[in-house]
């Protein structure tokens, strides 16, 4: 099947203006001031869309869509937002009502995320009465994704608030059916891709973060695990913020050959510490002295090679890196300078955001963020032979 | 045997180092393909450990420039570039065997001593 992404980037900005529309409802509702942070439309597998909602008890409602769009929406609240909510819509300690009240409110806010995408669609599109939902996980999911083991579109809207110093967040997943993208996404401009070739595509990218994540592994000891591969189309602007505020060390690379663009390697602070200390067997600085640099630096480029060895390998081309630049700073400011560069050519970008963690906990973490040029990464989709897939690995041995 | 290590990492080269100077003579490191280049000239090592991804010229660049300059030299890629075409690439350079990162001490020493017994 072949998607217009011309059309997906305008379904990805209603999705926008449908949160943005959602947080303004929950705003007259509750007083509590919210700003649409990201908005993304994904292609990703149920098991990363279910890690999304690990780590935290979740509450919120489910809503069939029926009509021109069909699918499910999910709105999902965290456990400090739900509180807040409850607390200053049904003040008395009444379960039932707080239920009651997040229903509603959820309600309210599904049809401010919805009814824009009927307006521009000129169409109905009808929503069945709210489901509470509550747990971690896959309780919070929409059916659709449990149900399934392929790549599900996912758009998604990550909605921070504030009551009062506490940051609350809430998140918006619509999934629509194959039909309604079918329908949706047909092609209408020249800019189109193949599914099947994005979510292969896709499937690469995670087999090149497990391998980067046996790399870190071998090189550690640390024994990591991909929890989340997806794909995801956003406007450039919003790239820093998806990667948000919290501080990571680690090392940038640009690569160029069948493909060019930017990969992004960020450890969270006592992560990046975990990595140095195994790497390197003696006292290290505090900070991030010559030696810390040069041994996340090394890190950096075999978790490259990794990554982006297999896409080179399927394309039967190349592409090089170039050597790792250490950066310790901000998501935002670490992504700053690179989306600036994307945005000179383009105002949307696709984005590969593999997730590394310990298995069983969330005591190390590691994100790998590839930015392709996009109009070098439709082209290789264009080049990409679906029948060239099982040649990501090579064994130097058959050649040397 | 007479040993340049070429990795832009202090790190990789310390670990190679260790790996290599109980049995063999380590003769120089260079940082960068220019740096490998020079260092080959100056100290004609019996083998050459050559990284690919560095700054100023690359791996495969220096190493066609030093079986240009001597078509008896051995050098052994060490790289994390797992791509069929960089490998073919650097066997066209003249490189006689390949080691991929993160590798094992087993395996530097097997690459070593399967040269040595050429």
């Amino acid at each position: 099947m072949e998607i217009d992404i011309r059309e997906l980037e305008t379904y990805q900005q209603l999705a926008h203006d449908g949160a943005r529309s959602a947080a303004q409802s929950l705003s007259q509702l509750t007083g509590i001031e919210t700003r649409v942070q990201v908005t993304d439309v994904s292609l990703m597998s149920p098991s990363s869309l279910e890690y999304e909602f690990i780590g935290d008890d979740f509450a919120g409602v489910n809503i069939d869509l029926s009509g021109e769009i069909a699918g499910e929406v999910v709105l999902a609240f965290d456990d400090t937002a739900r509180r807040a909510i409850t607390d200053t819509l049904v003040p008395a300690d009444d379960p039932e009502k707080k239920k009651s009240s997040i229903k509603e409110v959820g309600n309210i806010m599904t049809s401010g995320f919805v009814d824009g995408w009927a307006n521009y669609l000129e169409a109905k599109i009808k929503s069945s009465p709210p489901r509470y939902i509550q747990g971690s996980g896959k309780d919070i999911l929409p059916k659709s994704a449990t149900d399934s083991d392929t790549h599900l579109f996912v758009f998604r809207s990550r909605v921070e608030a504030s009551k009062g110093a506490e940051p609350i967040d809430f998140r918006i997943l619509l999934v629509p059916d194959s039909t309604s993208i079918k329908r949706s996404l047909e092609p209408k401009t020249d800019n189109i891709v193949s599914l099947e070739k994005l979510e292969v595509f896709n499937d690469m990218t995670k087999e090149g973060a497990e391998k980067s994540a046996a790399n870190i592994s071998s090189m550690t000891g640390i024994e990591t695990t991909v929890n989340i591969s997806r794909l995801s189309l956003m406007p450039i602007k919003d790239i820093p913020k998806e990667v948000g505020s919290k501080r990571y060390v680690g090392t940038v690379m640009e690569f160029r050959g069948k493909i060019g663009g930017y990969l992004v390697i960020l450890f969270d602070q006592p992560s990046g510490r975990a990595v140095v200390d195994a790497l390197v067997p003696m006292e290290t600085d505090k900070d991030w002295g010559e030696t810390e640099q040069g041994a996340l630096r090394e890190l950096g480029n075999i978790m490259t090679s990794g990554f982006v060895d297999g896409w080179a390998n399927v394309l039967n081309g190349e592409i090089k890196h170039s050597p790792p630049k250490f950066v310790a700073d901000t998501g935002e400011s670490i992504l700053r300078p690179i989306t600036s560069k994307l945005a000179q050519t383009d105002d949307h970008a696709f984005m590969l955001d593999s997730n590394i963690q310990t298995d069983g906990n969330q005591v190390f973490t590691c994100q790998m963020l590839a930015l392709p040029r996009r109009a070098e990464l439709e082209d290789a989709l264009d080049e990409l032979l679906l029948e060239n897939v099982g040649n990501s690995q090579v064994n130097p041995e058959d050649l040397f | 045997m007479d040993v340049l290590i070429t990795d832009d990492s202090g790190f990789m080269r310390d670990l190679l180092r260790e790996i290599l100077e109980e049995d063999h003579n380590i003769v120089g490191e260079a940082e960068n393909g220019v740096e490998a280049v020079e260092l080959y000239q100056e100290q004609q090592p019996d083998i050459v450990f050559m990284d690919i991804v560095m700054p100023i010229k690359d791996g495969i660049e220096a190493t066609d420039e030093i079986t240009d300059m001597d078509p008896n030299a051995t050098v052994v890629m060490c790289t994390s570039v797992e791509q069929a075409e960089q490998m073919k690439d650097s066997i066209k350079a003249g490189a006689e065997g390949y080691i991929t990162k993160p590798f094992q001490k087993e395996s530097v020493l097997e690459e070593i001593n399967s040269i040595a017994a050429k």
